[in-house]
């Protein structure tokens, strides 16, 4: 099994679901990122897919965990801050969960709380920093809209940058 | 009792999809009562049309985020069934092994990070893990295991990519499976300080039974408590096992207006899926430390507890445990074989039938001459159970009517938790607004 101890000290994450449009932006932006891994020898890239609790396993006793996911970010608030296509990057004490759970389903995450779990059991990463790219589209199908597509190249520039 | 009661835990994002409960009592009367799943419907089974039958199971897989091994391993048999692909008795294996990975994954998770907050009367699992450390670390320390296992088995920890038609892309060496054996031997004493953990809340769990028909995979020859090989069964099918091309007949998928989710009914109005149909009909067939841990909550065979469910899934984790640790100890023994596999397109229609960890999952698929999908039909154990919450709604609230309003709702939470729901099966983003 992992030794723990032998984990890359930085671990960028990409979330998502790839068959529901730009719901998989940040494993699309992380499978980009893959590509260039000889540039960032001591980075991890992993493509998280939808397993949302995970995230615990992975940003464990990490030095810094980069997170992309799609964001809403304030629409469910009636005050949209970020236009569709927007990547915003922000740290979890930039904002707070909006996100209403009603702990039905294992199915149901809010990462926001997973990474207070991993603090309370004190295996968080000095570090964490999300990328939240605002949807275009939910919509079923494996591919992204047309906003999003024409910017991910702009969008692995930027986190390659947090990553120098 | 209640003469006017109004419960109504409800959830209007309807891009995630959440079940609602809705209560309504006046004058002592039940005007209304259902679980709704206001779910947006989804349109996987389309997706996957015109895609190759190599493809099919990466691209379900992504389906569920939990049952991601699960929803692929159906999918690869349904396409190996089309195309009349045989698999190695190695390869066999080594999938019920990664198999077992996600049981342990997704049933320590269930218990560990869902249901053990109510049974610890905690909102969730992160103050839940101040009040109960210890606790929550033997749990986190189990479901990592369950992860890691799955990485070497699956190749990744979700959305596995072992899997081809006729086989599996990779194999783990021999000396990482002798290290997954003694890591598992390690979680053992784990599992049984969660067990004891929960023994010590079980009066908590309460106590109802409605009749009911429990559906689940058996295998016969051998015998076996199975997750992925047997054909489909029922007390109420007199213990006879349904070939699982036949799951239509036993699924009878139809729509009701209060969901859009499809229900399901067999022999009765309803039937339940899950780790408690699965110990109902296999129960004399888990392993040893399996029927232990049953013994030590009294958990028995006709259990109709749907609460119970949560129980039934701790003792399927020391059952699947066990069980891989002398499946290990067989595959070591033949010695592991480097496999080529290869496969050509043909038409041809098949079913796969495995047990997710939250019940039977049948998937069904068609394909062309060029091998390329031209149907695909999945049903998942969620959409199974839904019609069964409905009906233990209908004989739990009478009965507890006259407890105060939050214990109703708790009651009745607690129910829809049980019953381990996959309704917002696949997407989880975030929804922030900036505090700074």
């Amino acid at each position: 099994m992992t030794d723990q101890t032998s984990k890359k000290k930085v671990v960028v994450i990409g979330l998502g679901n790839v068959l529901l449009s730009d719901e998989g932006i940040g494993v699309h932006i992380v499978r980009q990122l893959s590509n260039r891994q000889d540039e960032f020898p001591l980075v991890e890239f992993i493509d998280a897919g939808s397993a949302g609790m995970n995230l615990l396993h992975l940003i464990a006793n990490r030095k810094k965990a980069i997170i992309i996911d799609c964001a809403k970010m304030g629409a469910s608030t009636g005050r949209l801050t970020a236009e569709p296509g927007t990547m915003k990057r922000f740290t979890a004490n930039e904002v707070q969960s909006v996100k209403k759970l009603i702990h039905f389903s294992l199915h149901e995450v809010d990462i926001l709380k997973v990474i207070n779990l991993s603090k309370q059991l004190g295996e968080c990463p000095g570090e964490v920093v999300f990328f939240g790219v605002e949807p275009a589209s939910l919509k079923p199908g494996q591919k992204l809209s047309k906003t999003l597509s024409g910017k991910i190249d702009d969008y692995t520039a930027d986190i390659c940058k947090e990553l120098d | 009792m209640h003469k006017n009661l109004d419960i109504n835990v409800h959830h209007i994002t309807r891009v995630e999809g959440h079940g609602n409960i809705v209560v309504n009592v006046t004058n002592g009367k039940i005007e209304k009562l259902q679980w709704q799943v206001p779910e947006a419907p989804r349109f996987f089974e389309a997706m996957v049309r015109g895609h190759s039958y190599q493809d099919i199971q990466t691209i379900v897989s992504r389906i569920c985020g939990i049952c991601s091994i699960t929803h692929s391993l159906a999918a690869i048999k349904a396409v190996e069934s089309a195309l009349g692909l045989k698999v190695s008795e190695q390869a066999d294996k080594l999938r019920i092994l990664m198999h077992y990975s996600e049981q342990l994954q997704s049933q320590s998770l269930h218990v560990g990070y869902l249901a053990a907050p109510d049974f610890f009367d905690a909102p969730s699992v992160v103050p839940l893990a101040a009040r109960a450390a210890d606790v929550v670390k033997t749990i986190v320390k189990v479901h990592r295991i369950a992860n890691e296992w799955s990485d070497l088995l699956a190749g990744r920890t979700t959305h596995p990519v072992t899997l081809i038609p006729g086989g599996l892309t990779r194999i783990p060496t021999e000396k990482q499976l002798r290290q997954l054996q003694q890591t598992l031997k390690g979680a053992i004493p784990d599992l049984k300080k969660i067990a004891e953990a929960v023994l010590s809340v079980a009066g908590n769990i309460p106590k109802f039974e409605r009749p009911t028909e429990y559906v689940s995979l058996k295998q016969t020859d051998p015998p076996t408590y199975t997750f992925y090989h047997g054909g489909i069964t029922s007390a109420d099918n007199k213990g006879a096992v349904v070939p699982i091309e036949k799951w239509h007949e036993v699924a009878n998928e139809y729509i009701v207006e209060q969901s859009t989710a499809k229900w399901a009914k067999w022999h009765c109005d309803a039937y339940a899926v899950g780790a408690l149909a699965r110990f109902n009909n296999n129960a004399e067939l888990l392993s040893p430390m399996g029927k232990n841990a049953a013994k030590m909550f009294g958990l028995q065979k006709g259990c109709y507890n749907p609460y119970m469910n949560t129980v039934a899934q701790l003792v399927e984790c020391f059952h699947v445990v066990e069980t891989s640790i002398a499946l290990i100890d067989q595959l070591l023994t033949k010695g592991l074989k480097d496999e080529k596999v290869t496969s050509l397109p043909k038409a041809g229609k098949g079913a796969g039938c495995v047990e997710a960890p939250r019940g039977i999952l049948f998937h069904e698929y068609e394909f062309d001459k060029k091998g390329n999908c031209v149907a695909a039909d999945m049903c998942i154990p969620t959409n199974q159970n839904h019609a069964n919450i409905q009906k233990d709604f209908e004989k739990l609230l009478p009965e507890i009517l006259d407890e105060s309003e939050n214990q109703i709702r708790l009651k009745l939470e607690m129910l829809v938790r049980a019953y381990d729901p996959c309704i917002s099966c696949s997407t989880h983003f975030l929804d922030v607004q900036f505090v700074r």
